[in-house]
């Protein structure tokens, strides 16, 4: 284990060199974003971050979190992406599995119909559900969740179902034998087998809630029910006119970090399931 | 195995209707929306006027519209090619066995998860600025002349550069656990019949990864249609035409930006309408040139 | 690996009591916003007794109204500070109850469709020009209201009068009124020996050359106010009318558009725009407030940011953009406006009013352009001493200039105009007349 191998570390050097680029990039860059937020707007724009010359500015944060809402936009973004991606795996996981595994009626046209959903445009449904939603009068942050959830579907149920295309028959056939039913053997088996998928699929929806930001834009119609996205927005734009740069950067690091700290915690995951997961042949 | 139709049946309504909500029904709508004059995207069906191919015509006659086209394609292609090769380059290297694979995992996804507000703020005050930013401060060392990377030639590629930077790590991501997908056995044995690293790559991982490829193109190409937010965050007081795009058109013109006071939903569909078929071409089309059939191994 | 294990637990649960903390506290966290941020300037003597508009004031009048206002602001502005003071003076003096919800920036783009669908609102907050373009059939006609309480008297005709030639009639009370024209720090001013604002434009060329000899950088220039700064110069050379027509017919070549370029031009080569101009927004107009540069074309929100921006309180003047020479419109100014509005389907449209009139008068609307460094809407009032001279400038407005409003006459053309403006203060054109040829081109 300590050894190490210098002949096959030399081999890999050249890509030692391009991730420590690219990575040692992302931090000056994070630690930037990490001077500015304890900085006055001043430093900001005098490009002196670094030097502090008048302290570190720690009253962004607690300026960020209560005056600027930051606790609000954060709560509402946090909400949305997990009741989200519960909705989405519970809608999703069971549709590939069953268009994965067997030939039905209409089930050819469902799953091209997802795929082709998947690549629609967000922008091609957005003016007759904004004219719907604004007719059926649904507000506040239950629509921002079922139009989450419903566009995260088809993504969702084609990348699972891959992942299920791949699991070997024996599983179900075993199962069979052992008087397992149907729906139970995907309950307890087969949704298991996939669990790396299903992580990984949660992760890229969380993300991808997290960070959406059109439909919030659009959708959104009181601060209450604002996401971190177009908080951050409604920050930077109301930043040109008070100028307190540092508090938008501090908002910045609040937003970024928990979900930096549960990616590290959650990517574990994906490699445990990745690599121990599902017999092979 | 046998069938279960209820199983099958209930297992799928959902999935069904969230798709005839969300994607079939307001497809249909915007489409049928786009061969008719309409203000104002609440406006009932007795309000529509018939105008044939008359919104189509009024996009594709603007400048401003071809000037979106022009640069949502280069976003897509330049941007596109440089995305997914580094992708690629980065997953390669990452699952190639070198230490602290995680970390440079999580490392390189990082800007993923940083609001992409907050990423172009900083890119715009900080990596770009003229006087202190960190591309020029590069520059002066090597002694050259402060560039104006945000001047009307370059604003547009520094636009592209920065999502780029902040778009890698996804597909990295989607290319790694293809890459992980693929049993151990295969490269071993390729190992023992003496393939080299390049040779292994180019014969089992690309082929292996087809799927993957089909997917991350289809990704992007979505990715650079609904390119939006990038736009607003670089055209700070109103939209520019180094930066404009489709969607910030599409925006425009239906709910009205800075200084513009008239909207038509009904162009703005059309505008949906393009960048659809665009979609749908290029999905045809990787579609045809990475033909793949179910993998089982 | 088992240390950070349970560090990631930790930090996880930590995350998740914030989170619930967050959540728990909300419609607190909200209101709190209001009042935990200290107003920097609490206008003397704080009478709740509104400027004389609330009819009698003995009695609750409107015991038992609800008005509902959606605001542009977002609560942690300040201007939403203010707007949640006057709502409950207003309570408390007339009974009914306001309701406000802060709906930012982008309120525009909900307001079309809520309005359509008559959503229960009866305020909304927008540009002015938007309110008297988009939204005017949705709009209560104010103007019988106005009259009776005299309104032209105490706010700005041109921006009431600009009102009624787009509508035919008043459909928007202003609440933040805005001017254009040169901010300068007089400081610098004084500095380079320059003692009367420039009025020609040969006493403008005057005064940059004596900015640099000083050695400040005489102009700065954000590239996303290229086209706005550039306008100034079209409209003194050609008028508003003459640039809609050439904008939409285009035949800019052999009018005194070239002038207008070549004299930009002639900027540049004379070196008059600080280093770096034109920059991206805000790094060039920051520098007035780091003493790098003495002046700038823009509304008068640049004096805020800037000091915002930079720490620092630039004495700031104003004066309107210099005349020209056989100038079409010397006197022109650009003013505009955020203004309040009463929705036509409004049941309680008189007590709304009523509202408007606390917040946009006397002593609330002081608070606002202390608070908010804005021009106070009230002409009455004074503006914050970083805004000196605004009111008088608008009060003696008599053609207000709309944004760029000739070049945005051309929906389709108006994103290259702004580009090639950009590329005009870059110095990428080397005369006037290839500029207007390059503007034909676009044709």
């Amino acid at each position: 284990m300590k050894n190490i191998n210098w002949k096959k570390e030399f081999k890999l050097l050249p890509g030692y060199i391009i991730v420590v680029l690219w990575v040692a990039f992302t931090a000056v860059m994070l630690c930037w974003i990490l001077g500015a937020s304890l900085s006055t707007s001043r430093e900001i724009f005098s490009g002196s971050i670094f030097k502090f010359e008048t302290g570190l500015h720690w009253e962004n944060y607690a300026t960020a979190w209560q005056v600027q809402n930051v606790s609000v936009f954060f709560g509402n973004s946090l909400l949305y992406s997990v009741v989200s991606c519960f909705g989405v795996l519970a809608i999703s996981a069971p549709a590939a599995y069953v268009l994965s595994r067997w030939k039905f009626t209409g089930g050819a046209a469902l799953r091209i119909g997802l795929v082709i959903a998947m690549s629609v445009p967000i922008i091609m449904v957005i003016m007759p559900i904004y004219s719907i939603v604004v007719q059926l009068g649904i507000k506040g942050r239950v629509l921002l969740i079922l139009l989450y959830i419903m566009m995260r579907v088809p993504y969702t149920t084609i990348y699972l179902l891959d992942f299920f295309a791949t699991l070997s028959r024996s599983y179900e056939e075993a199962a069979y034998l052992d008087g397992c039913s149907a729906p139970k053997t995907f309950l307890r088996i087969m949704l298991p087998l996939v669990q790396p998928a299903v992580v990984t699929v949660t992760i890229f929806n969380f993300m991808s809630v997290w960070n959406e930001f059109f439909m919030a834009l659009i959708f959104t119609s009181s601060e209450s029910m604002t996401p971190v996205g177009v908080g951050l927005l409604n920050i930077v734009n109301s930043m040109k006119y008070t100028g307190n740069y540092g508090g938008m950067f501090a908002a910045v690091i609040i937003v970024f970090l928990p979900t930096f700290l549960l990616y590290i915690f959650m990517s574990e995951k994906i490699i445990a399931g990745v690599t121990g997961g599902g017999v092979k042949g | 195995m046998k069938k279960n139709k209820a199983m099958i049946f209930w297992f799928s309504l959902p999935s069904l209707l969230c798709l005839l909500i969300m994607f079939v029904y307001p497809v249909c709508r915007t489409v049928l929306m786009s061969f008719f004059k309409v203000e104002s995207v609440t406006a009932g069906l007795s309000d529509w006027g018939f105008y044939g191919i008359g919104n189509y015509s009024k996009i594709f006659g603007s400048q401003t519209f071809r000037t979106a086209m022009g640069n949502m394609l280069l976003i897509w292609l330049v941007g596109g090619v440089i995305t997914l090769v580094l992708a690629m380059l980065m997953a390669v290297v990452i699952t190639s066995g070198i230490r602290g694979k995680k970390f440079f995992r999580a490392a390189i996804y990082m800007p993923n998860i940083i609001s992409a507000v907050a990423l172009a703020t900083m890119w715009i005050q900080y990596i770009f600025n003229y006087d202190y930013g960190l591309l020029n401060e590069m520059v002066k060392v090597f002694g050259g002349d402060k560039i104006k990377w945000l001047g009307s030639d370059m604003k547009f590629w520094s636009m592209v550069a920065a999502f780029i930077f902040g778009s890698v790590g996804y597909y990295m991501l989607i290319y790694i656990s293809g890459i992980e997908g693929i049993p151990l056995d295969f490269f071993e044995a390729a190992t023992l019949d003496g393939a080299g690293k390049v040779k292994q790559f180019t014969h089992i991982t690309l082929p292996l990864l087809k799927g993957v490829i089909k997917t991350s193109i289809t990704f992007w190409s979505i990715n650079a249609t609904t390119f939006f937010l990038w736009t607003k965050m670089f055209s700070p007081i109103d939209t520019e035409e180094a930066t404009i795009v489709p969607v910030v058109y599409l925006y425009d013109t239906v709910f009205g930006g800075k200084g513009i006071v008239t909207r038509d939903a009904g162009a703005g569909a059309a505008v949906g309408v393009v960048l659809t078929v665009i979609i749908i071409i290029v999905y045809v089309i990787t579609q045809k040139l990475f033909k793949s059939g179910d993998l089982e191994y | 690996m088992k240390k950070k294990k349970i560090f990631s637990l930790l930090m996880a649960s930590a995350l998740c009591l914030s989170v619930l903390a967050g959540c728990g506290s909300e419609p607190a966290g909200s209101s709190q916003s209001g009042s935990t941020q200290p107003s920097n300037t609490q206008s003397g003597g704080s009478q709740a007794e509104a400027s004389g508009t609330t009819q009698g004031g003995g009695g609750k009048q409107y015991e038992g109204v609800e008005l509902t206002m959606w605001s542009m602001w977002t609560s942690a502005e300040p201007q939403a500070q203010v707007i949640q003071e006057a709502a409950a003076a207003f309570e408390e003096q007339t009974g009914a109850k306001v309701n406000i919800e802060w709906k930012g920036r982008d309120i525009n783009q909900v307001l079309s469709a809520s309005l359509e669908a008559k959503d229960k609102f009866d305020i909304f907050e927008d540009d002015y020009q938007r309110i008297a373009n988009v939204y005017a059939e949705y709009t209560y006609d104010l103007t019988d209201m106005a009259k009776a309480v005299d309104y032209d008297s105490f706010s700005y005709p041109c921006l009431n009068n600009q009102v009624i030639a787009w509508t035919g009639n008043l459909n928007s009370i202003v609440e933040q009124p805005q001017v254009g024209g040169v901010f300068y720090d007089k400081d610098a001013f004084e500095k380079a020996g320059v003692t009367a604002e420039p009025k020609t434009w040969k006493e403008f060329l005057d005064v940059c050359q004596k900015l640099k000899d000083s050695g400040v950088g005489p102009i700065a220039q954000d590239g996303a106010y290229c086209d706005f700064a550039f306008y100034h110069q079209l409209v003194r050379h050609l008028g508003e009318d003459k640039i809609t027509e050439l904008a939409l017919n285009g035949g800019w070549s052999g009018t005194e558009a070239e002038t207008a370029a070549q004299e930009i031009i002639d900027l540049i080569n004379a070196g008059y725009f600080v280093d770096g101009a034109p920059d991206e927004f805000p790094s060039s107009e920051n520098k007035i407030g780091f003493g790098m540069a003495a002046m700038i074309v823009c509304a008068n929100y640049v004096t805020a940011e800037v000091n915002g921006n930079t720490g620092t309180e630039v004495n700031w003047g104003l004066f309107n953009y210099p005349a020209v020479e056989n100038g079409a419109e010397n006197t022109a100014a650009y003013a505009g406006a955020n203004s309040l509005a009463i929705t036509s389907y409004s049941e309680n449209a008189q007590a709304a009013f009523d509202f408007i009139m606390l917040l946009t008068t006397g002593e609330f609307d002081q608070k606002m352009a202390d608070t908010a460094k804005q021009i106070p809407a009230d002409n009455r009032n004074t503006a914050p001493a970083i805004l000196n001279g605004t009111v008088e400038t608008l009060l003696a407005a008599e053609v207000p200039m709309t944004w760029c409003a000739g070049l945005h006459a051309n929906d389709d053309l108006k994103t290259s105009f702004k580009s090639m403006c950009v590329e005009l203060f870059e110095g990428k054109y080397a005369s006037g007349a290839d500029f207007c040829k390059a503007l034909d081109a676009l044709y």
